[in-house]
């Protein structure tokens, strides 16, 4: 190699300083617009695997941010979201929150879409001793065990024994009653649990578990698993899956004509419109875990307003255009921070943390309290069942009816129909 | 002076002027920011050694990286040793996954060394994602103190290790460049047999390279888990570690040792800017179209592109 030259040098330095320019730029103190709005940062995943939560729950804060900003704003100052994309990459993420509580200065925090995003941002939250109310996370306050930290998530403390309470006490009223059950899982988080969940509850009921393996995320053809599947001849068929494998799976078993008393279990992908368009008829009868649905017993003060709101501005944003899914709670997280600020009357972290630990609030999703660990205080995972299903039209699930809830009882609309799929 | 001795002290020097520059910042985002750069800059001088000198073109950085992190994960678990213990624990372990990767592959040249390399990653993530004692799919949590004396805070202690260990990957790897070592390997990247038939000790050299090579990337992992509290087989396994590790020497001038420093620099520097401005899918399309131009314009690099026009 030939020496580099001191000219050389001083050319690749200035290359450098150019590039690391834009990095320390970002370094200084942001202006605060306008009069003294109160900024809310959070990071969010609008690049990547999880892009397309991500963006759904951003365009429903900004729809909240308008609607506050309408109504006067909060403590009589304009209300601004401060956001960075995390590209879906956990190692984005502390850095992302410390830019907004070191240099942007921001008054509040929200967290980004789920666990992997979420818990790397909890140990620079910690530190500076910031209120959190988070979004579809699992468990990660378990470790951290951090009194300010709230998570907006229908799964409350103890996943274990009611995530899939719902999907076996509904079983137990099918006729015959199911003696057997296969359980499929990913390889994740949220996947495990629920099928753990289903597991424990399962054996707990005497129903015999006739297959039980999980499969790694990047599988992507799903027939001779189904196949497996199929040859245990289980009465029900639990699937914990995530968004591209539910597609695969749900194909998969449309091409084998699986056949089941029920099907469904904790899949994620067919409570977003996508997969309602693309799937069609082979949701007919599934029954599956779900956070909201257009049904009456859910049509929460707020709600139908929101989702008319929300759904126009969808298609502009290209995301999820009926927003049955994350929106009204990512709506309902910033209602949560908005009632405790307005209660409090200032922004004091201790005393926001305080309110969220010993009130309820009142939101577009039905009333909210959360329990001592920030979660839930009561557990309230819907069990839906797509019923009527004839192709991929997705405007027949803004009316009730095409996805009615089956469990909790208090917010049941419908009965269950057997059996997923056509019998053998 | 002493080359050697000047660039270490030139390297100390630059890297105290960093702390300073930094504190007197005063704001943790700087140091955040620094580290996430200079991971890079281990992590692609870590992929030269290999890629640049010797011409093996190694697409498992992310599964190397992941197995620092995760020997540090395990050393925490186990015995209860903090970061640094953990870097030497994760040096050991993929140091040692590099020689037995080195020793089964190496026979294999070209596209099908890479596609080995990526199989060793997906074997790798497979066996983390089944292997509950570091969390599994679920992922691990490693909780920290808030403050460590004599540092400012957690990040800058963060910060001041990976910076030692950036100066000391780029030592090493300026040290390959002008030993016995780097020529041998720079003798194989031009005709292997060649190299072997005038006596190049072809097989331990590769040996050494893929050791070194998988030792430092593991090293760049290893703090990985402290600095964001919580890692899951999918941040761990990235795509953009393995592609990174790449793009960088690429950019900056592979085969040399200060090309991985100036293209981790440049690249890492204008994606952690691009995060935090425009912070849009229209990031990953920034780099997409900067290492596009790079390959067409200056396929040597920054560095070859200077020498060209010398």
């Amino acid at each position: 190699m030939r020496n580099i030259s001191r000219r050389d040098f001083g050319r690749l330095t200035m290359a450098s300083a150019v590039a690391s320019a834009g990095t320390l730029a970002g370094a200084f103190p942001a202006l605060a617009q306008g009069t003294n709005p109160i900024r809310i940062g959070m990071s969010m995943s609008l690049s990547g695997g999880l892009a397309g939560n991500g963006r759904a729950a951003l365009a429903a804060q900004q729809i909240w941010a308008s609607d506050v900003n309408a109504k006067g704003g909060l403590l009589g100052r304009p209300v601004q979201l401060v956001f960075y994309d995390d590209q879906t990459n956990g190692g984005q993420v502390p850095g992302i929150y410390t830019k907004l509580l070191d240099v942007d200065k921001v008054d509040l925090v929200t967290s980004p879409y789920a666990t992997a995003m979420i818990a790397p941002a909890m140990p620079v939250v910690m530190q500076r001793q910031m209120c959190f109310v988070t979004i579809l996370g699992a468990g990660v306050n378990t470790t951290f065990k951090y009194d300010r930290h709230f998570n907006m998530n229908v799964v409350g403390d103890n996943m274990k024994e009611t995530f899939a309470k719902g999907f076996l006490d509904i079983a137990a009223t099918l006729e015959p009653k199911p003696r057997s059950i296969a359980i499929l899982a990913v390889d994740n988080d949220f996947a495990q649990r629920a099928a753990e969940s289903a597991r424990f509850l399962a054996r707990q009921r005497n129903i015999r578990v006739v297959y039980d393996r999980s499969y790694p995320p990047s599988t992507v053809d799903f027939s001779p698993t189904m196949r497996a599947v199929q040859a245990a001849r289980p009465d029900l068929i639990y699937i914990a899956s995530y968004p591209p494998d539910s597609n695969g799976i749900l194909r998969a078993s449309s091409e084998l004509r699986i056949s089941a008393q029920m099907f469904g279990g904790g899949m994620v992908g067919p409570q977003l419109a996508a997969f309602q368009a693309q799937l069609g008829p082979i949701l007919n009868n599934l029954v599956n875990w779900d956070i909201f649905s257009v049904e009456p017993t859910m049509n929460f003060p707020g709600v139908s307003e929101f989702l008319t709101k929300y759904r126009e501005v969808a298609v502009k944003e290209q995301t999820d255009v009926l927003g049955n899914y994350i929106p009204p709670y990512a709506y309902a997280q910033m209602q949560i921070v908005e009632q405790a600020v307005k209660r409090v009357g200032k922004i004091d972290q201790a005393a926001l943390a305080a309110d969220m630990h010993s009130q309820v609030f009142d939101t577009i999703i039905g009333p909210v309290t959360f329990s001592a660990s920030g979660e839930w205080a009561h557990e309230r995972n819907l069990l839906v069942q797509f019923q009527g299903i004839t192709d991929g039209d997705l405007e027949r699930y803004k009316r009730p009816g095409a996805k009615v809830i089956l469990y909790p009882a208090n917010l049941k609309s419908g009965t269950p129909r057997a059996p997923y799929g056509t019998p053998a | 002076m002493n080359t050697h001795l000047r660039f270490w002290l030139g390297a100390a020097a630059l890297g105290l002027a960093l702390v300073a520059g930094l504190r007197l910042l005063g704001n943790d985002y700087g140091y955040f920011a620094g580290y996430f750069v200079l991971q890079y800059v281990v992590l692609a001088g870590a992929w030269n050694i290999l890629g640049g000198y010797a011409g093996y073109v190694n697409f498992g950085a992310a599964g190397f990286m992941a197995a620092g992190a995760y020997s540090a994960i395990v050393v925490r678990q186990w015995l209860g040793w903090d970061l640094i213990p953990g870097i030497f624990a994760a040096a050991f372990v993929a140091g040692l996954l590099g020689l037995g990767t080195g020793y089964l592959t190496l026979r294999l040249k070209g596209v099908y060394f890479s596609i080995a390399t990526l199989c060793l990653a997906v074997v790798l993530q497979t066996l983390v994602v089944n292997w509950d004692y570091v969390g599994g799919s679920r992922g691990a949590y490693i909780i920290h103190a808030r403050d460590i004396p004599p540092f400012n805070s957690y990040s800058e202690m963060l910060f001041i290790v990976m910076l030692a260990l950036a100066i000391i990957t780029t030592g090493i790897g300026r040290a390959v460049e002008m030993s016995r070592l780097g020529r041998g390997l720079q003798a194989i990247r031009d005709n292997e047999r060649a190299a072997e038939a005038v006596g190049v000790p072809t097989l331990r050299l590769k040996l050494v390279a893929t050791t070194l090579c998988g030792a430092l990337m593991g090293v760049a992992g290893a703090p990985l888990p402290y600095y964001s509290g919580y890692l899951n087989p999918e941040a761990a396994f990235s795509l953009a570690y393995a592609v990174n590790a790449i793009a960088m020497p690429l950019i900056g001038g592979a085969g040399t040792w200060a090309g991985p420093v100036i293209g981790a620099v440049l690249l890492a520097s204008l994606q952690q800017a691009a995060t935090v401005t425009i912070s849009s899918a229209l990031n990953l399309w920034i780099v997409g179209w900067m290492l596009v131009i790079f390959v067409a314009v200056a396929p040597r690099g920054i560095l070859g592109w200077f020498r060209r026009r010398a």
